[in-house]
């Protein structure tokens, strides 16, 4: 019932939209760029997979293609940029106010695009998104006004992941440890590290990052899963410079240098850790369920070696993901030509990102948990997992650690300011990687003052 | 090239030189020095070339091989067609090349109005534009890029277009200085003698200025071209859009999400055009440079 | 004063004829437009200087007495971004590490290319190669040798470096992750990659060097160090003195190196990159603003030093 009542509201306002940009039209007005003489409008959409992800272009170009044709009065121009989103560029072309029409954030920059007024509120367009009420409210949240159900809306989350364990389960075995039974705490992937990177030949147990703010990132997934916080309730203090802000550095000193298991090359930032682990030298890092398929394509591992493990530790696990926004310069037309290219695209059950057959049929990989975007039990998650799991191509069993644990798991979100406090982060994560004695107290402190001023300055 | 024994006297003496051990120290010298140069100059080009044919795990393999095991030429391939170096390389091409022409034409006309037509305050101008050259570039890329983001009175942003590197490039007090020493250096009855035929102040430049003075612009050429090529910080931050890249910040951007050999091969692939451009001008621009070296 | 002196040149002709109050009208009349059509010439450059010079300047100093939010709002907060900056233990250390570099890049990459040049200069056989050997550097894009540099210093023994020295039973090293060699690592690349330009400019200027100095120092009997100390370095020393300066003002305002090989990490943030960070991942555009300040106040130093031998040059 509900589901229907959703999709007839989203039909009676697209045709309303449609009357909407017309009447915009006849009276010639505030067209913009984007709107053309005959209600025509073109909207730039940012993160169309590159070049080197042939699979996923392709889909993204035929997806395309059937939206155009599907509506005639809408041009889609994407935009390729790769990664979608630099963090140590992002604020930059943010300022410079030359975004896409229609945006790629990840879940942390939404709150510093709100408040930097670049990009368009879209809660009078809210009704157009489809199934948004399935969408878990603490993803829709992240892209309020405020961060809390009462703000307005500004952007839609279309995909989520929790980190988890990536680890190899050939070079388990190869140790002699069970590849069923991941580590599930600290102290267990210690040991198991240890037995890894004691097979030699330049085989490393664990590896985590340090550079271009993926390392502060790796610090919060590790903090939070020792129970820890990154600021305080009211969101204005560091909140780790404490006894498990210090366990998380303590535990990656002990590994790095007192056990010599996590190798010598360091300051490692996005796909080293992929790749490490796709050339068969890397037992385990935190990484989300899809690096599995990612170090598989790109890399050509096969999948039998690859498995996820939970977040070890019990105190939860980071919660992140990404969606779009929407350029404060759009035009209703656009932002509504915007919205239905996101539903065909991103939340529409058995089609984009959900259209496991075509995947399937492409020999691409399905069946991953994430992303898991719609409220447990809602009919449309229900109708995606079931579509999933007909379809599924990769071995599920190799997450079932992972999935196991999932539900007893906290998911926490990063915290406000993400990539500046992360970008401050790296620095402890090298020092406590590269250098042999730092430190760690002093090392946290000057974290801690840092980031209070982050936070005191945003 | 140069043929031995001539050219003027240096630190050793000809005679010294063609003394017998002398002789033996100085092949000796030669011989070391082919190796060691070839060694340090032509061997990382060398390991780049050979890197882009390696396979992704032959690259991180220990010890690394001399030669690839089974070259995949693919790479270079993959390289140039999926990482859209041609368009990194063209937009390099179209900024330098822009900013040599602009260069060229705003600051050539301006030394010369300071030079010879002195118009009022043409003094305080020329010493605001030589103190601009004491300000280091790095120091003023926060204001720079916000004034390039939106200009002001007119609120138009620069960034991602051409004009963002070819307009700030203008503002070069090096430029005005070494052509303004130049124009100074012309004789003053050159220019009367074209003033007694008639000639106003733009025909006096483009016939009887500019001829002369092709060397000077040839080395603010040759300084403006290289500038942008080698220029990092200033487009990281005005080139943020993928289509206006320059090959420095494309090969950055890229160097996130490409796999290894892939991006080695594409470092080889952003170095040949320069190369083959040095080795066909290398007569030209060495000699602009030495003299701009010098002069400057 | 020079103007009036440059038009008394050649105004002074057509007006001979002319005499009196009618002359000096004239002259008036011809010094307008001369100074009309002299902006009209420079305007192009005027333009430029002012949106990228002069205003960014002012720009600058009155952005670090200034703090600005996400939405573009500033408000005057005084010395607070100084007293920020000052109070960041990143301050000193990025001071520290932009002097490093600036001092290792004296010891390598000051006096290498001199002493390649002074030795490259008596060579009669090969210089051509010589030549093109060191600059081709020079021509690689900069991120491009600075990306085949970084596999170069691959920490484990698949890295270039690290093969050779464990091929030759020599102890390995981390390079760019150790914070004793890292800020060498950036000064080597550095140094190869830009030593071409010097070389060459100093090549030119021992060309210059009149042989009969040597003669004479040979004369008094003079070997081949005191030749160089006393003729050699003499007679170059004041393209010796501008590139010195030249180079001080470059590297501190280093920037790409740490950026692409370290990521800032193992002590090479420097204060250039400092500037950046604080802009572009601090969201704190006052705190680098007065950064920059601080930058240009000890720069200043240097660039006045340089102005002064420029002059030198000029006159000399």
């Amino acid at each position: 019932m509900k589901k229907i009542g959703n999709r007839a509201a989203a039909v009676a306002a697209f045709a309303l939209a449609g009357a909407v940009s017309l009447a915009a039209c006849g009276s010639g007005g505030n067209g913009g760029s984007g709107t053309g003489p005959s209600g025509h409008v073109t909207i730039k959409v940012g993160c169309e997979p590159p070049k080197t992800q042939a699979a996923q272009r392709s889909f993204w170009v035929q997806d395309v293609a059937a939206f155009e044709k599907a509506n005639p009065n809408i041009t889609i121009v994407s935009d390729d940029t790769n990664p979608c989103d630099d963090p140590t560029t992002f604020n930059a072309k943010l300022a410079s106010g030359k975004m896409d029409n229609v945006f790629y954030t990840y879940f942390t920059d939404a709150t510093n695009v709100i408040s930097s007024g670049q990009s368009a509120d879209i809660q009078k367009y809210a009704s157009q998104i489809a199934n948004l009420g399935s969408l878990q409210p603490d993803l829709v949240n992240l892209y309020r006004q405020g961060g809390t159900s009462g703000g307005d809306l500004y952007g839609i989350p279309k995909s989520n992941y929790t980190l988890g364990l990536v680890y190899n389960r050939s070079l388990f075995q190869r140790a002699g440890l069970n590849p069923d039974q991941p580590p599930t705490t600290w102290a267990e992937v210690r040991a198991d590290a240890k037995k890894i990177s004691a097979l030699g030949g330049g085989i490393v147990g664990y590896a985590d990052y340090s550079a271009v703010g993926t390392g502060g990132w790796h610090f919060t997934a590790e903090l939070y899963s020792l129970g820890g916080s990154m600021v305080t309730s009211d969101g204005k203090k560091a909140a780790f410079d404490n006894s498990t802000g210090m366990q998380v550095l303590q535990n990656l000193q002990q590994m790095r240098w007192t056990d010599n298991s996590m190798g010598s090359k360091q300051l490692l930032q996005y796909n080293d850790l992929p790749q490490m682990m796709g050339s068969g030298k890397l037992g385990m890092y935190v990484g989300a369920p899809d690096n599995v398929t990612f170090i598989h394509q790109q890399y050509r591992a096969p999948y039998a070696n690859l498995g996820e493990g939970p977040m070890p530790g019990t105190g939860g696990t980071l919660l992140g993901g990404d969606g779009y926004m929407f350029s404060k310069n759009d035009t209703p037309a656009q932002i509504q030509a915007g919205i239905k290219f996101l539903n065909f695209e991103f939340l529409t059950p058995g089609a984009g990102q959900f259209n496991f057959a075509r995947a399937k049929a492409a020999g691409q990989p399905v069946g991953l948990p994430q992303p898991n975007i719609w409220t447990a039990g809602s009919s449309v998650a229900q109708s995606t997992t079931s579509d999933k799991e007909k379809n599924a191509t990769i071995p599920v069993a190799n997450f079932q650690p992972y999935l196991q644990a999932a539900p007893n798991m906290t998911a926490k979100i990063e915290p406000p300011q993400a990539q500046a406090i992360y970008a401050q982060g790296d620095r402890v994560m090298a020092a406590v990687l590269t250098q042999r004695n730092p430190n760690l107290q002093q090392l946290l402190s000057t974290f801690a003052s840092q980031t209070n001023t982050i936070l005191a300055n945003g | 090239m140069a043929v031995a024994e001539s050219g003027p006297r240096t630190l050793i003496s000809p005679a010294q030189r063609s003394r017998g051990h002398a002789k033996i120290v100085y092949w000796a010298v030669i011989g070391i020095l082919i190796p060691l140069f070839a060694l340090a100059f032509l061997f990382p080009l060398y390991w780049m070339v050979t890197g882009g044919l390696k396979s992704p795990s032959e690259v991180i393999q220990t010890p690394p091989s001399l030669l690839p095991n089974s070259p995949q030429f693919h790479n270079y391939i993959t390289a140039w067609n999926d990482l859209g170096l041609g368009r990194l390389l063209l937009n390099t091409v179209v900024y330098a090349g822009g900013a040599l022409i602009f260069q060229v034409v705003f600051d050539v006309a301006a030394a010369y109005a300071l030079s010879k037509l002195r118009p009022v305050l043409g003094n305080v101008i020329l010493f605001m534009m030589l103190a601009a050259m004491m300000i280091p570039p790095a120091v003023l890329v926060l204001p720079q890029y916000l004034t390039a983001n939106s200009l002001p009175f007119i609120h138009t942003s620069l960034l991602a277009s051409p004009w963002a590197i070819w307009l700030p490039s203008v503002a070069n007090g090096f430029n005005i200085f070494i052509l303004k020493r130049f124009f100074d250096s012309i004789p003053a009855d050159l220019l009367a003698a074209a003033a007694l035929d008639g000639a106003g102040p733009f025909r006096t430049l483009w016939r009887v200025v500019l001829p002369i003075s092709r060397p000077i612009i040839g080395v603010v050429s040759i300084f403006a071209g290289v500038n942008v090529w080698k220029d990092f910080l200033w487009p990281l931050l005005v080139l943020n859009d993928p289509s206006s890249y320059s090959i420095n910040v494309g090969l950055y951007h890229l160097s996130n999400g490409s796999p290894e050999d892939v991006l080695i091969a594409a470092l080889a692939i952003a170095s040949v055009p320069t190369i083959i451009f040095f080795l066909f001008f290398q007569r030209n621009i060495m000699s602009g440079l030495t003299a701009g070296g010098v002069k400057g | 004063m020079a103007a009036i002196k440059t038009i008394g040149v050649s105004g002074g002709r057509a007006g001979r004829a002319v005499a009196g109050r009618p002359q000096r009208r004239n002259r008036l009349a011809m010094k307008a437009q001369r100074s009309a059509t002299g902006y009209l010439f420079m305007i192009g450059a005027i333009v430029c200087f002012a949106l990228f010079s002069w205003y960014p300047m002012v720009r600058e100093v009155i952005m670090s007495f200034q703090r600005t939010n996400f939405a573009g709002e500033t408000t005057w907060i005084g010395l607070e971004n100084y007293r920020h900056i000052i109070a960041d233990p990143s301050f000193w250390a990025a001071w520290r590490a932009t002097g490093l570099f600036a001092l290792l890049a004296l010891v390598f990459g000051y006096i290498v290319p001199f002493a390649t040049a002074i030795v490259l200069n008596e060579l009669r056989h090969f210089r051509g190669y010589f030549r093109l050997l060191v600059y081709l550097p020079v021509m690689i894009p900069p991120a491009a040798a600075a990306f085949l540099w970084k596999w170069f210093y691959t920490p484990d023994n698949s890295g270039l470096f690290n093969a050779v020295l464990h091929a030759l039973h020599l102890p390995t090293s981390q390079w760019l992750q150790s914070p004793h060699v890292a800020m060498l690592c950036l000064v080597l690349f550095s140094t190869w990659s830009n030593m071409g330009a010097a070389v060459l400019v100093y090549l030119a200027s021992l060309q210059g060097i009149p042989g009969e100095l040597y003669d004479a120092a040979e004369i008094d009997g003079a070997g081949i160090f005191r030749r160089i100390w006393h003729v050699t370095v003499p007679q170059t020393r004041l393209i010796l003195s501008l590139m010195l300066m030249l180079q001080i003002v470059a590297t501190m305002q280093v920037f790409l190196e740490p950026y692409i090989l370290t990521g800032g990490q193992s002590g090479t943030t420097t204060v250039v990159y400092l500037i950046y960070q604080y802009a572009f991942s601090f969201n704190n555009y006052g705190s680098g603003a007065a950064l920059g300040i601080m930058l240009l106040v000890v720069l200043m130093g240097f660039a006045g030093a340089y102005l002064w031998l420029s002059r030198r040059v000029e006159e000399g």
